[in-house]
C-alpha cells in the first residue's frame, strides 16, 4: 500500500509541475512558484524513501508530511495572484496534498485519512478569502472521499492479505503434517504387512495376530488413499472409488482404475450400495471359503461394477424364488437400487461357478 | 508350469535367478530377502535407496530386482526406468506397501513387469518372483483394474480433443487400444479369474490367455517409451 502512496505522489508532482510551468508567466511571484516546485520535488524523493521502510513510516513524518502539504496549499496566497486564486486557479501543490492524506490513511485507516483530508481541506478554504468556486468545493469533497474512502479500503487490504496470509501458512502447515504423516504410515504399513503376512505362515496365535495386523492394514491403505466419501461442493459428485475400496478385506479384492470415477452423488451412493450388498451376500450365503472380487470399470458414457464370487454359486431360478418370498435381499437390495437412479443391474449364477452381479449405470 | 516351452529356458531354474531387494526399510528388506532364500533364490544384493539400487544393480547384474515404491530418494517409476535402461535384460517386480494407484501404474508403464502389496504371503511372493524371472508379467486383480482403466483413460484423453492429458496430440503417438479379446481376458483377470480357468471359460489355451495379459501390458509401456522420446524431442528443440 505505501508503495501505492509513492507512485501516487511522484506522478502528481509531474503533473503539478506541468501545471505550474504552463502558469508560470501569471504568477505574481514566478519565482516562488518555482521553489515551492522544487521543495515538493526535494519533499517528495525524501518521503518515498521514507514510507519505503516500515521504519520510516513515524506519526511525526506523516504529521510533517500533512503539514507541508497545508503550508503549500497556503502559500499559494503568496505566489499567485488573488484574481486567479478567487476564479478557481489550482492551488500551488493541487492534487499532490492528496498523497498526504493518503499516508494518513494508509497508516491510521478511515478516520486518521478523514482527519488528514479535513486538515487539506482547510487549509483550502482558508487559502481562499472569496466564496468557495464550484471547483475548490468538488476538490474538498474528493480529498475527503479519499481519506475516508482510501482509509477504509487500505484497512480492508490489510486485514485480506493477513487472512491469506494466515491461510497460507495453515495450508503449508497441513501440507507438511501431511507430508510427515505418509512416512509413518508408510513405516506402519510395513510393519502390519510383515505381520500378517509372517503370522499367517507360522499359523496357531501368531495367525490370529497376523489377521489382525492384517484388518488394520487394510483400513490404514484406505485411510491414506484420501478419498473422501463426501460429494464436492461444486460438482455434486462422488468418486465411487471411496464408497466401493472399503468393502475390501482379506477375503474380497477390489479392483479399480487409478483415476477417480465420478457420479453424482445420488448416483453413486446407489451403486456403491448395490456392490456393498452384493459384497455382504457373499459374505453371508457364499461359505467360509469363498472369496471375492469387484472390479470397478469407466467406460465413459457409463460406469460398470463387477461383483464374482468362487462360492457354491445357485440355479438361476433359486434366486426368482427368494425374491419372490422375500427372504433373499439381492433382488431387492442390487437390482431396485439400480432401477432407482436408471440403470441396470443382472445376478447370474450357476451351481458350482459362484456368483457374478454386474451393475452398470449410464453417466 | 511346463517349462519346455522355451520362454524361459535360461531363467527356469530357481537356484539360478539372481534377487535384488530394493526396500527402505530394513525388516522388511531382510525379512523378503530371508522369504526368497528359502525358497531357493539366491539373493544377490540388497539396497536401501533408489540411486545405491543402480549402482549395486549395475555391479551385481541381478535378474530380477524386488522394488519398493516408496523410496527416500526418488518415485519407484523412475527407478525401475533407469534400472531397465542400464540392464535391459533385468526385470523389475514392484513391491508396495501402500498400493498407492497412480505409483503402480506409473512403475508398471515405465516397464516393470508387475507389483505385489506387501502383504502378500511369503507363498504368492515367491510364485511372483517365479514367475517374473520366466518374463511373465505378474498380473494382479488391482493391476488388471489399473490396465483397464489406462487404457480408457487413454482412449478418452485421445476421443476428447487434442490436448488431451499427457500430451496425446494428432501427431504424437497414438493411444493404445484394447483388442475386444483383450478386454475380455483382462476383465477377467480384474474379478479374479486364473489363466486356467479364463482359458476353459473362453475356449483358449492357458498360453493363449497369458500372451493376451502381456500384449496389454507391453503395448502400455511402448506407448509410455514413445511418449518419453517424443516429449525428450520436443524439450530438445525447444531448447536451440
Amino acid at each position: 500500500m505505501w508503495r501505492v502512496v509513492a507512485v501516487f505522489r511522484v506522478i502528481t508532482v509531474g503533473y503539478v509541475a506541468f501545471l505550474i510551468l504552463r502558469a508560470y508567466s501569471h504568477y505574481a511571484h514566478p519565482a516562488g512558484g518555482l521553489i515551492a516546485l522544487a521543495f515538493m520535488a526535494g519533499w517528495t524523493m525524501l518521503t518515498v524513501a521514507a514510507y519505503a521502510r516500515p521504519s520510516g513510516r513515524q506519526p511525526w513524518l506523516i504529521l510533517t508530511d500533512l503539514a507541508v502539504s497545508c503550508g503549500l496549499i497556503l502559500s499559494t496566497r503568496l505566489i499567485d495572484t488573488a484574481g486567479r486564486i478567487n476564479h478557481g486557479a489550482p492551488t500551488i501543490p493541487g492534487i499532490w496534498s492528496c498523497s498526504a492524506v493518503l499516508a494518513c490513511a494508509v497508516a491510521g485507516g478511515p478516520w486518521v485519512g478523514l482527519a488528514g483530508a479535513l486538515a487539506v481541506s482547510a487549509a483550502d478554504l482558508a487559502e481562499r478569502d472569496a466564496f468557495l468556486p464550484q471547483s475548490t468545493f468538488t476538490n474538498t469533497v474528493l480529498v475527503l472521499i479519499a481519506g475516508g474512502v482510501g482509509g477504509y479500503v487500505v484497512r480492508l487490504a490489510l486485514q485480506t492479505e493477513a487472512a491469506v496470509d494466515r491461510a497460507a501458512r495453515a495450508e503449508a502447515a497441513v501440507a507438511e503434517r501431511e507430508r510427515i504423516a505418509r512416512g509413518i504410515h508408510d513405516s506402519v504399513l510395513q510393519v502390519l504387512a510383515l505381520v500378517s503376512s509372517r503370522g499367517r505362515m507360522l499359523g496357531g496365535e501368531a495367525a490370529e495376530l497376523g489377521k489382525l495386523a492384517s484388518a488394520q492394514e487394510a483400513a490404514l491403505r484406505l485411510l491414506v488413499s484420501g478419498a473422501t466419501t463426501e460429494p464436492d461442493v461444486e460438482t455434486g459428485q462422488i468418486d465411487v472409488r471411496a464408497l466401493i475400496e472399503p468393502l475390501a478385506s482379506a477375503r474380497i479384492t477390489v479392483a479399480c482404475p487409478a483415476t477417480a470415477v465420478l457420479l453424482p452423488a445420488a448416483t453413486a451412493r446407489a451403486v456403491g450400495g448395490a456392490a456393498r450388498a452384493a459384497v455382504d451376500n457373499i459374505c453371508r450365503h457364499a461359505g467360509d471359503g469363498a472369496h471375492g472380487w469387484v472390479l470397478v470399470e469407466d467406460e465413459g458414457a457409463a460406469i460398470r461394477v463387477s461383483v464374482r464370487d468362487d462360492g457354491p454359486g445357485f440355479a438361476n431360478g433359486r434366486l426368482a424364488d427368494a425374491a419372490a418370498s422375500g427372504r433373499f435381499g439381492v433382488s431387492q437390495s442390487i437390482i431396485g437400487r439400480m432401477r432407482d437412479v436408471g440403470g441396470m443391474a443382472t445376478v447370474t449364477s450357476a451351481p458350482g461357478q459362484g456368483t457374478e452381479v454386474d451393475v452398470r449405470v449410464a453417466r | 508350469m511346463s517349462v519346455s516351452h522355451g520362454d524361459s529356458e535360461a531363467r527356469s531354474g530357481s537356484d539360478a535367478v539372481r534377487i535384488m531387494v530394493v526396500d527402505d526399510h530394513p525388516i522388511w528388506r531382510d525379512a523378503a530377502a530371508r522369504t526368497l532364500s528359502e525358497a531357493g533364490y539366491s539373493v544377490v544384493a540388497t539396497a536401501g535407496d533408489g540411486a545405491q539400487a543402480l549402482r549395486v544393480a549395475a555391479a551385481t547384474r541381478p535378474d530380477v530386482v524386488l522394488l519398493d515404491l516408496n523410496l527416500p530418494d526418488q518415485p519407484g517409476a523412475q527407478v525401475t526406468r533407469q534400472l531397465l535402461a542400464a540392464l535391459p535384460a533385468v526385470r523389475v517386480l514392484i513391491l508396495s506397501a501402500s498400493g498407492e494407484r497412480q505409483d503402480v501404474l506409473d512403475a508398471v508403464t515405465a516397464g516393470a513387469s508387475g507389483y505385489l502389496l506387501k502383504s502378500a504371503e511369503p507363498a504368492e511372493l515367491t510364485a511372483a518372483v517365479r514367475s517374473t524371472a520366466a518374463g511373465r508379467a505378474v498380473f494382479t486383480p488391482g493391476l488388471a483394474g489399473l490396465v483397464l482403466g489406462e487404457y480408457r483413460r487413454l482412449a478418452q484423453s485421445g476421443a476428447s480433443g487434442q490436448a488431451g492429458h499427457g500430451g496425446d496430440s494428432a501427431d504424437g503417438p497414438r493411444a493404445p487400444q484394447l483388442t475386444e479379446r483383450e478386454t475380455e481376458v483382462l476383465r477377467l483377470v480384474a474379478t479374479g479369474l486364473t489363466y486356467p480357468q479364463i482359458a476353459q471359460r473362453l475356449s483358449l489355451s492357458p498360453r493363449t490367455v497369458q500372451n493376451h495379459v502381456q500384449n496389454t501390458l507391453s503395448k502400455l509401456q511402448l506407448h509410455n517409451k514413445a511418449q518419453l522420446v517424443r516429449y525428450a524431442l520436443e524439450q530438445g528443440v525447444k531448447l536451440e
